[in-house]
């Protein structure tokens, strides 16, 4: 690290982005202690993106503040506006962003010698930071001339060289074949821990923030759904969105309207209704490992009817899509797969109680959710 | 720092836009709305212009011919250590530069050698912007007209030519109301007068001599003119029943000379051009000869003047080129006429020969132009052909 | 460095804040810069021209254009002229551009370096080269004199296809064409390989690929290039004067040079600003008919790979007409112009042939004892004054150009400031040269407070040289910089490259292919120019221009002829010498 410059911790406070009538960020605060890897993750459109060029500085927020440590680096009234190469902070773009008339070399110098370095300090950071992402050998190659992959660790390279304190990765691993992003998802966490700068990692895939998060913020229409560590968010989603967008496979969502203290769904009883839910409907979560295909394509009080979709095997087990009456798609996760073919019937065994129940209408996580 | 520059920068763009407001290129600029005062030199003799003029050294000229290149020359072998700074420049474009330099209080030229008389009396000297000057040695042979308001060297003419080799029995054209017939239609050629102030100079002048104009119309139809609707005299009757008759628009005098002269034509058109242009027949392989005898005339002459930039840094010097314009005291002018002595233009001094090779000017039976009184009515005419 | 705590929020202590942090936003700073720069150089000559119809000069030129009998040969039907001719120019430089840019960069046509060339040779001519060439080969008995190739040849010419709106044209189209050519080239250039293949893979054939994928990338060069060519073909002067007269056809500019050269100067301006208004209407309807596609960022940081396609039996047809075209408007245009300075009697090609206007020495036979113009001190002095002020221009709108097509581009927030840009920016296109000079004599002919009167110096004609091609320049700018993608720019900004280094170092040389185009279109219009400068030049510095003009107004016209292929030569060696710097300058391409 640059003379031992700490990592440092990341503050957002009602941070917004409006641009013209439509409102991109709507009021999003948390806070992440320093060396961590903070996931920004939803689905596109969620204003991911845009929260992470605000902390870069690509974008100046129109409310709230962000704070790098102790130091406001933003503030949505204009107040304090941290330029971007003040900040400490590195980016890696989507597209990469690579300059293309500059040979590698030159692309991860550019940025050292804009910072005033003295040539004696920059070449051996250069050569250590082509090391450290196995890119020696390109260095005198344009970005034209090489892989997708290379183009990537060079734009890696590029960010990490001058040393910041906080990494900005935005979707990098998109434009990668599957192989290689996952050797790529080490490869970045590997780079995390070695600078021990702090991490915000824009993303779609939920197994990436898994697999690389210390904390995520689950995004959805500018606005944070759940904040937590992976675990948290697998274990405890808060909501209805966050069961199902989290999970290998995700969790499966039951609407069920509660008659005389009895949960209904698809004309089937699915057991008793929660402590305190008044008429209405409420929304059951089951995970995969939860439901189990009944014998003999039976229906009836506890048996949902379904009709067999695909299956796929996922580590030593094998998950089963299949398809409730109104077209939903469920997943059963069990030790061996299933003797049927795409279109059979089957019924869908319940658990005695659901592993959550989210309320009605907001989908957040109601009372007496339990495990 | 910047900002200091924005700031200086923002407080000059008023300023500038205030200069464009009171300096933006009118016709009557600046205050002098009056002709100027006499100049003190005047009435300076020649050897007091020498001294003066070798003082200040050097004296800039902008002329509507090139051939200032050789007055240039002979002018500094007869002014030793006055540097004549010789400049091409059309009479239009004279005009516009020497308004906007006056209006800048900026002027570059101390003499102007300039044709386009009735712009050139009406707003330059009128507006000040240009003095006359009469050199004392030569006023008694330069008749009145060519002496006041703006002194001229010579006169310049636009007239109807004809191809002498297809007619070489003279002019088929003997009454200018013939142009508007079927045997001319299609068949006339000239420069747009809507391009062109000396042409328009001469629709003026036609205007102006609307009685000869009809007169001519009686001898050649034996019935007096028509008028049509909104048509006021027979000289605009005349344009209109030409532009009627097809006439035929170029935008070059060139233009005109090959299509009236070119050789090897069995039934070239006729076209209204420089007398002076006839010189080029050899060269140019043309026939252009002079329709003479034309009735009511067979085009206008007008001056080519010599005037006094206002205000500007020699004035010793410029006088002196006025009188070396003048030409010597000779038949021909001597070597500082010999550029403007050709056949085709006329010396106004009444001591020279008119030069050979060409009809003499009372011969010709040209109009020569008035530029007050085609002043008055140029823009009527002007006006008038848009509508044709 | 601002750290916490925050600052104690009064209503002036947050305004001064928000000034401060609005000061670390550049582009709004440069935008407001450049409008100022804009202003000086662009509105402040054009409120004098607005000013001077508005002056009692005894007449009343707005009435007397607008509500008059003369209106409808003044103005209506001039105008309907113009807008006839702009938009033919603009469509026929689009199509042929459009064409030859398509053969020279997508596909593999043999000799498509040396088509490239010849195809930007014509905006280096001078239109009356062209309108000539038209003569030499169409004219017929109309005027009288000597006729053209055909009706010496025993085919009748018709009057419509010898004089008039079909001549003018097809002739300003053959002259313009070259802007669209060369803009469309540089867009085309930079079209990704990859989008080709994807669109070819889907099974699309060539046309369409061409159709549905590479026109809509290019379409703002196409859309640059058919607003230059059209108000080019609006302004343009000489060839309506040479082809349309002798049929009475007018165009504003004709009625516009017409009222100025005959003195009528404010009726003159009245129709400048009639041309302006006109010209700017029909850019804006363009913009808006197009503005939903203007930006197309297609320079990724991944290098694209250039992709040729295969013809398969069209190859030779293509070749065939991209090779005729090229020949038409190049070629025949050219060896006229060469052959006319040699002849022995003006424009007469059966009159024999003579070296004397170029090497011969002062013969009383010959243009009344002119030497050749190789044989001329002034020559050689205007050459040298014609090429610095070339340099000068280029450099001057290049840069500024670059700066306001960046502002124009990059501005976030409101949209006044590049609309505002884009507009006065395109406004000199139509203030013609002559109006343009005087308006800048009476500007800066007179000190301004520190600034001294610069009326006869070599600064003037540069100010206002970059004033009149100040179009060219952001036109070409904005092309260029929509090519590079706004990653790559940022990426730069994260490394904490300020404002103008951003633009040396990354956009400058992403763009060089489009600068470099900018600034030969920018060099050539200045050294064949003649309109701004005949009043602005200072008399004891000529140009090249200025001198052509004198030679023809005085009838030397072999003498004009050689000296405007001596400024043929010199712009198409710089069309040919950015070429090659073009390819120097961007290593990177080179596997393309």
């Amino acid at each position: 690290m640059r003379s031992g410059a700490p990592a440092a911790s990341l503050t957002i406070t009602d941070l917004r982005k409006d641009f013209g009538g439509t409102t991109a960020v709507d009021g999003i605060s948390l806070e992440v202690p320093p060396g961590s890897f903070l996931v920004l993750l939803g689905p596109s459109g969620c204003g991911k993106t845009t929260t992470l060029r605000m902390l870069a500085g690509l974008e100046d927020p129109t409310g709230g503040e962000i704070r790098f440590g102790d130091r406001v680096i933003a503030r949505g009234d204009g107040t304090a506006l941290v330029a971007p190469s003040e900040r400490g902070a590195g980016l890696v773009f989507q597209s990469y962003a690579l300059w293309p008339h500059k040979t590698v070399r030159q692309n991860i110098e550019w940025p050292l010698v804009v910072a005033r370095r003295p040539r004696a300090e920059r070449r051996p950071r250069v050569e250590e930071v082509l090391e450290m992402l196995a890119i020696s050998d390109l260095a005198e190659r344009y970005p034209g001339e090489i892989s997708g992959g290379q183009q990537q660790r060079v734009a890696i390279a590029r960010m990490i060289a001058p040393e910041p304190r906080v990494l900005l990765f935005d979707e990098p691993l998109s434009n990668l074949d599957a192989r290689l992003r996952v050797e790529t998802r080490g490869e970045l966490v590997r780079i995390h821990r070695s600078t021990g700068a702090t991490s915000v990692y824009v993303t779609h895939d939920q197994v990436e923030a898994m697999t690389m998060a210390t904390h995520i913020a689950l995004m959805k229409d500018g606005r944070i759904e759940q904040f937590g560590t992976p675990r948290e968010l697998l274990e405890s989603p808060r909501t209805a969105f966050a069961a199902t967008f989290i999970g290998t496979p995700p969790a499966n969502i039951v609407e069920c309207r509660v008659e005389g203290g009895r949960l209904r769904a698809y004309g089937v009883d699915c057991g008793p209704a929660p402590e305190g839910a008044g008429a209405g409907t409420v929304t059951a979560m089951y995970r995969a490992g939860s439901l189990a295909p009944a014998p003999g394509a039976e229906v009836g009080p506890g048996c949902l009817p379904a009709t067999f979709a695909d299956q796929v095997p996922m580590a030593d087990r094998w998950v089963l899509g299949v398809d409730l009456p109104d077209g939903t798609r469920a997943h059963i996760s069990r030790d061996a797969p299933a003797d049927l073919r795409p279109g059979d019937a089957l019924g869908v065994r319940l658990p005695a109680a659901p592993d959550a129940f989210f309320g009605a209408g907001d989908g957040h996580a109601a009372a007496g959710a339990a495990l | 720092m910047r900002l200091s520059g924005m700031l200086s920068a923002s407080a000059a763009l008023p300023l500038a836009l205030a200069l464009v407001a009171c300096g933006g290129g009118t016709p009557q600029e600046p205050a002098a709305d009056t002709p100027a005062e006499p100049h003190e030199l005047d009435s300076a003799t020649h050897e007091e212009l020498v001294e003066l003029a070798q003082e200040e050294g050097t004296v800039t000229v902008y002329s509507f011919t090139s051939r200032i290149a050789s007055i240039e020359a002979e002018f500094e072998a007869a002014y030793p250590g006055i540097d004549l700074v010789g400049h091409d420049i059309s009479s239009s474009e004279q005009i516009t530069r020497l308004r906007s330099e006056s209006q800048a209080g900026a002027p570059s030229a101390d003499v102007a050698y300039i044709s386009d008389a009735p712009v050139v009396i009406t707003e330059l000297v009128a507006g000040g912007v240009l003095q006359n000057y009469v050199p004392p040695r030569v006023a008694e042979t330069v008749p009145q007209e060519y002496r006041e308001p703006l002194l001229a060297n010579r006169l310049s003419t636009k007239i109807l030519m004809y191809n002498e080799e297809a007619h070489p029995d003279g002019s088929p054209v003997e009454n200018l109301w013939q142009l508007t017939e079927e045997e001319w239609n299609g068949r006339v050629v000239m420069v747009d007068p809507a391009v062109r102030g000396d042409y328009l100079d001469l629709m003026a002048e036609i205007v102006r001599r609307s009685d000869e104009m009809a007169q001519a119309h009686q001898e050649h139809f034996g019935s007096e003119v028509s008028l049509d609707e909104g048509v006021e005299n027979a000289g605009r009757q005349f344009i209109k029943d030409l532009y009627a008759n097809g006439l035929v628009l170029v935008d070059d005098t060139d233009n005109v000379n090959q299509a009236v002269g070119g050789t090897g034509q069995e039934d070239p058109p006729v076209g209204i051009t420089s007398y002076s242009d006839r010189r080029d027949n050899e060269e140019e392989g043309w026939a252009l000869q002079a329709s003479l005898g034309t009735v009511p005339s067979t085009g206008i002459t007008f001056p080519a003047y010599i005037g006094m930039v206002n205000g500007a840094a020699n004035p010793a010097a410029a006088r002196l080129v006025a009188d070396f314009l003048m030409g010597d005291d000779s038949e021909t002018g001597g070597p500082s006429f010999e550029p403007f002595y050709v056949p085709g233009d006329y010396p106004v001094r009444t001591d020279m020969a008119q030069p050979g090779d060409a009809a003499p000017l009372e011969e010709l039976g040209a109009w020569d132009i008035v530029p007050e009184e085609t002043a008055q009515i140029r823009d009527g005419v002007a006006d008038f052909l848009l509508t044709l | 460095m601002p750290t916490a705590p925050p600052p104690r929020r009064t209503a002036a202590g947050v305004r001064l804040a928000r000034a401060r942090t609005a000061l670390t936003r550049p582009t709004a700073v440069l935008g407001a810069c450049t409008l100022l720069i804009l202003t000086v150089l662009v509105v402040a000559p054009l409120v004098g021209l607005v000013n001077t119809t508005l002056m009692e000069g005894g007449r009343d030129a707005w009435g007397d254009v607008f509500a008059s009998p003369m209106s409808e040969n003044l103005l209506w039907r001039p105008m309907g002229n113009s807008i006839l001719v702009g938009v033919a120019t603009a469509a026929g430089s689009t199509v042929i551009g459009g064409f030859l840019a398509w053969v020279v960069v997508m596909t593999r046509i043999p000799g498509r370096w040396l088509l490239g060339l010849l195809a930007t040779i014509p905006f280096a001519l001078p239109s009356f080269a062209l309108a000539l060439a038209w003569e030499s080969v169409f004219r017929n008995g109309l005027i009288g004199g000597s006729t053209g190739i055909l009706v010496n040849l025993g085919v009748a010419v018709p009057d419509w296809l010898a004089w008039g709106p079909v001549p003018v044209s097809a002739t300003l189209t053959a002259h313009y064409f070259s802007l669209s050519f060369m803009l469309i080239a540089a867009a085309l250039a930079s079209v990704n390989g990859d989008l080709m293949e994807a669109a070819e893979l889907t099974g699309a054939s060539t046309l369409r690929v061409a159709r549905d994928i590479a026109l809509p990338v290019v379409a703002p060069a196409m859309v640059s290039g058919a607003l230059l060519a059209f108000a080019e073909g609006v302004s343009n002067f000489v060839t309506p004067a040479l082809l349309g007269l002798p049929v009475r056809f007018h165009t504003l500019s004709t009625r516009l040079y017409g009222a100025i050269s005959t003195g009528d100067v404010s009726r003159g301006y009245v129709l400048s600003i009639v041309l302006i208004v006109v010209a700017a209407m029909i850019m804006y309807a363009s913009t808006r008919l197009t503005g939903g596609r203007r930006n197309f960022a297609t320079i990724t940081g991944k290098g694209g790979r250039r992709r040729s396609v295969d013809l398969g039996p069209w190859a030779r047809p293509v070749a065939a007409l991209a090779w005729l075209l090229v020949a038409c408007t190049t070629v025949v245009p050219g060896a006229v112009l060469v052959l006319s300075s040699l002849t022995r009697r003006t424009n007469d090609f059966t009159s024999g042939f003579t070296l004397h206007y170029w090497i011969g020495g002062s013969d009383p036979a010959f243009a009344q004892g002119r030497p050749g113009i190789l044989n001329n001190p002034q020559i050689l002095q205007a050459t040298g004054n014609t090429v610095l002020l070339g340099v000068c221009v280029a450099l001057g709108a290049g840069v500024l150009g670059l700066l306001v097509s960046y502002a124009i581009t990059r501005s976030t927030g409101s949209r006044w400031l590049p609309g505002t840009l884009g507009v006065v920016s395109f406004v000199p296109f139509l203030i013609p040269g002559i109006a343009l000079g005087a308006a800048f004599i009476a500007q800066f002919g007179a000190p301004i407070g520190p600034i001294p009167s610069l009326y006869g110096t070599f600064a003037i004609l540069v100010l206002a040289g970059i004033a009149a091609t100040i179009p060219f320049a952001v036109r070409s700018g904005t092309s260029a910089l929509s090519q590079v993608s706004r990653d790559v720019e940022e990426s730069a900004v994260m490394a904490g490259a300020g404002l103008f280094r951003r633009i040396g170092a990354v956009i400058a040389p992403l763009t060089a292919r489009g600068l470099f185009t900018g600034g030969v279109l920018v060099f050539v219009q200045m050294v064949r120019d003649l309109s701004l400068v005949v009043l602005l030049a200072t008399p004891a510095m000529p140009v090249l221009a200025v001198l052509t003009y004198q030679y023809s107004s005085e009838n030397f016209t072999q003498l004009a002829n050689a000296v405007t292929v001596v400024i043929a030569v010199i712009s198409v060696g710089a069309t040919v010498l950015a070429r090659r710097l073009e390819g120097a300058a961007q290593p990177w391409n080179q596997n393309s």
